[in-house]
């Protein structure tokens, strides 16, 4: 019983750390520009294509994890430069109508060049086997998605928390106007921090890209489970984003295994919950 | 005055020429028009995909020969995106805006349950290709729809026979969490109980949601469990997924039975190649090396030729739609929905797929169903089925009467 406990978490935290990711971009583009990411999980779709892609040319998975999410960065930049920064001082529908029109693009633009059909990516040798934990078979890659996320996390934090940059960005989290009177352009950190979390979007796919089967509309899913993360976790906080996700993880792989009548309904009882008891999120600033 | 005498007289004969020397194919034979609804968009494209193949490849081997009465057959495609509501639409502009003359289609079952009962308005056949549900030859029939494909009955009930070889007693399913996941276990329960009528159908069961990425704990919770059997209705990109992290905790390799009723579908073979296990009894709605008949053969050849794969379930379905359409307006010579529908009850065709007969009761297809285990063969670049087992449709098809439809 004790094993199975300890898997199952093990399997929640999996799922927390690739979520976690992708959260993060969504919370920082969110804390920063103010902007809701429709699109966001549509990066992801996008990251796990070109890790796809990158695969097919260079035959390494290593060189697909690095190039990847910089493509679905880059991508996001022109995207920010392009369409984003014309309507910032508009209605925030618009921004709302103009990210959901981009994911709606990308999923059929995916379809078009890549094809209806499944595409999978194998994991580097080095990852592919399976370990024994507590006696049982246990696949080396999830475990070392596990140990990336925190890692990534740990990089973040000292990112933000420990740099002069890191502080510049919180600094404009925290009150955009004040930031740009003290002389922070503003416009170009919007652009850094969209391709920012854009990169995380892309990096969460490259990383998924082994795990599950690549098709369109593979992002449809994780935008929603990121959001709720998200919320829970507080609007635009960066720890806010990490516990969300290793919370959301772990309810889903106990739901999965204790009740899983009302399994697909848990997330949703959370967000209510937070949303109910601390609407600000667990880590979020007073609304 | 003798002037616009002379004028009308011209006018008529100029008039008269015209009409008289138009040529016959001006005023001739107008196309035959078909409409198709296929899930075009989205995370399920590929089956949409897949029909239109094999719709394409009949539609333009049937025009090289003539068309269909003499008339070319012309098909319109309509984006369903797997919703009843746009389905309807899509309907109703084929027929009414675009005047199509018969109707194929539909992948989900979901959206044939919505479409079926409005064919009656419509008053045009729809030939079901792929959508399994038992329900629209069963307790939704009505007289214009059709099904040329296995249903989930008739595949479910050839898995039965599968497992009941297999000696396990205590089984389990992992299915997806919707009318198609928890039919196919309804169905499997009570056909295996007839055939093993000590089997034990376990209380952990398995149904993720639909388009789940992560299985990983539903697979733990059911190794867990210990099942002597596993019955795994999971389709297309879930089964992928599904197979990839079972195979990583050992799932495989733990002796269970595994049965996957659509686990021979070509776009799971080649989305897997190797990672699908050798060993597991696969099921599917077509399998292309089942049947030696030249018709087949010449089917899987051109298909090949044309789309560098191998022919899908679905792509042979729709190819066998538009065939038997031809068959029936040939037969009852007319085009007439009331007259073909009167031909295709009890038609007899030769499909790749092997005999079909539409049986005029529920119009349901009475065809061969195959199953079998998956094995590695270097002639092929995805797994294929080594032993094969073929059941034939009166054996696995329940009768009209257990269906429920009563067609008015």
């Amino acid at each position: 019983m004790m094993e199975t406990l300890i898997i199952t978490a093990l399997n929640g935290l999996s799922l927390g750390t690739l979520l976690f990711l992708i959260s993060m971009g969504l919370t920082t583009i969110f804390g920063v520009m103010g902007v809701l990411n429709f699109a966001h999980g549509s990066l992801y779709m996008l990251g796990a294509y070109m890790c796809l892609q990158a695969m097919r040319l260079f035959h390494n998975f290593w060189l697909g994890l690095l190039v990847a999410p910089l493509a679905v960065g880059l991508l996001g930049m022109a995207i920010e430069v392009q369409f984003l920064r014309k309507i910032y001082d508009r209605h925030l529908t618009l921004q709302l109508l103009l990210t959901f029109a981009f994911l709606l693009i990308l999923d059929d633009a995916v379809r078009i060049l890549w094809g209806a059909g499944y595409h999978t990516v194998d994991p580097p040798r080095l990852l592919a086997g399976t370990l024994r934990v507590l006696g049982r078979p246990y696949p080396v890659y999830s475990l070392f998605i596990l140990v990336l996320g925190p890692a990534v996390g740990l990089a973040l934090w000292a990112f933000f928390y420990r740099t002069k940059v890191g502080m510049i960005v919180r600094a404009a989290a925290m009150d955009r106007e004040m930031a740009s009177s003290l002389g922070v352009n503003v416009p170009k950190l919007f652009t850094y921090v969209f391709f920012f979390g854009s990169w995380l979007a892309g990096l969460g796919g490259a990383l998924a890209a082994p795990l599950r089967a690549i098709g369109p509309a593979m992002g449809e899913k994780i935008i929603i489970e990121s959001f709720i993360v998200v919320v829970i976790g507080g609007l635009g906080s960066f720890p806010g984003a990490f516990i969300g996700a290793m919370i959301f993880g772990l309810f889903d792989a106990f739901g999965i295994h204790f009740v899983p009548r009302i399994h697909m309904a848990i997330p949703f009882i959370l967000l209510a919950a937070v949303l109910l008891w601390r609407p600000r999120g667990l880590f979020g600033e007073e609304i | 005055m003798k002037g616009k005498g002379v004028l009308s007289v011209f006018i008529l004969v100029i008039f008269g020429v015209f009409v008289l020397g138009m040529p016959q194919g001006a005023v001739a034979k107008k196309p035959l028009k078909i409409g198709a609804v296929y899930i075009l968009s989205g995370a399920f494209a590929t089956y949409g995909q897949f029909a239109r193949n094999g719709i394409n490849l009949a539609v333009d081997e049937i025009n090289a020969k003539g068309g269909i009465l003499g008339r070319k057959v012309e098909v319109t495609f309509e984006d369903s995106k797997a919703k009843p509501a746009v389905a309807i639409r899509a309907f109703r502009k084929l027929v009414y805006e675009e005047k199509v003359d018969f109707l194929v289609g539909l992948d989900s079952s979901g959206v044939a349950l919505g479409v079926v009962p409005t064919l009656p308005e419509l008053k045009r056949i729809l030939i079901i290709t792929h959508a399994a549900t038992p329900d629209v030859t069963g307790k939704k029939c009505n007289k214009y729809a059709f099904r040329i494909s296995v249903n989930l009955n008739q595949n479910v009930g050839a898995g039965a026979r599968i497992a009941a070889k297999t000696g396990a007693k205590r089984w389990t399913t992992i299915g997806p969490d919707y009318a198609f996941g928890h039919q196919s276990w309804e169905y499997f329960q009570k056909y295996l109980k007839k055939l093993v009528p000590d089997a034990v159908f376990m209380e952990k069961v398995a149904f993720p949601k639909l388009a789940t990425e992560d299985y990983s704990t539903y697979i733990t919770s059911i190794m867990d469990a210990n099942p002597e059997g596993v019955f795994i209705s999971l389709w297309g990109g879930d089964l992928v997924n599904f197979v990839r992290q079972a195979n990583a905790y050992g799932f495989f390799k733990k002796g269970y039975k595994v049965l996957m009723s659509l686990g021979a579908a070509t776009e799971v073979l080649y989305a897997l190649k190797d990672k699908m296990p050798e060993g597991v009894w696969v099921g599917t709605r077509y399998w292309f090396l089942a049947n030696p008949s030249p018709t087949n053969k010449r089917f899987v050849e051109a298909y090949k030729k044309r789309y560098n794969a191998y022919p899908s379930y679905n792509a042979q379905n729709a190819y066998t739609a538009i065939y038997a359409l031809k068959a029936a307006i040939e037969k009852a010579k007319s085009t007439k929905t009331e007259a073909v529908i009167k031909a295709l009850e009890g038609l007899r065709i030769e499909a790749p797929v092997g005999k079909i007969y539409i049986r005029p009761q529920d119009h349901q297809a009475i065809l061969n169903v195959t199953w079998g285990k998956t094995a590695a063969d270097p002639n092929y670049p995805i797994r294929i089925l080594k032993p094969m087992v073929t059941f034939s449709g009166e054996e696995v098809t329940p009768s009209p009467e257990e269906t429920g439809c009563k067609m008015k």
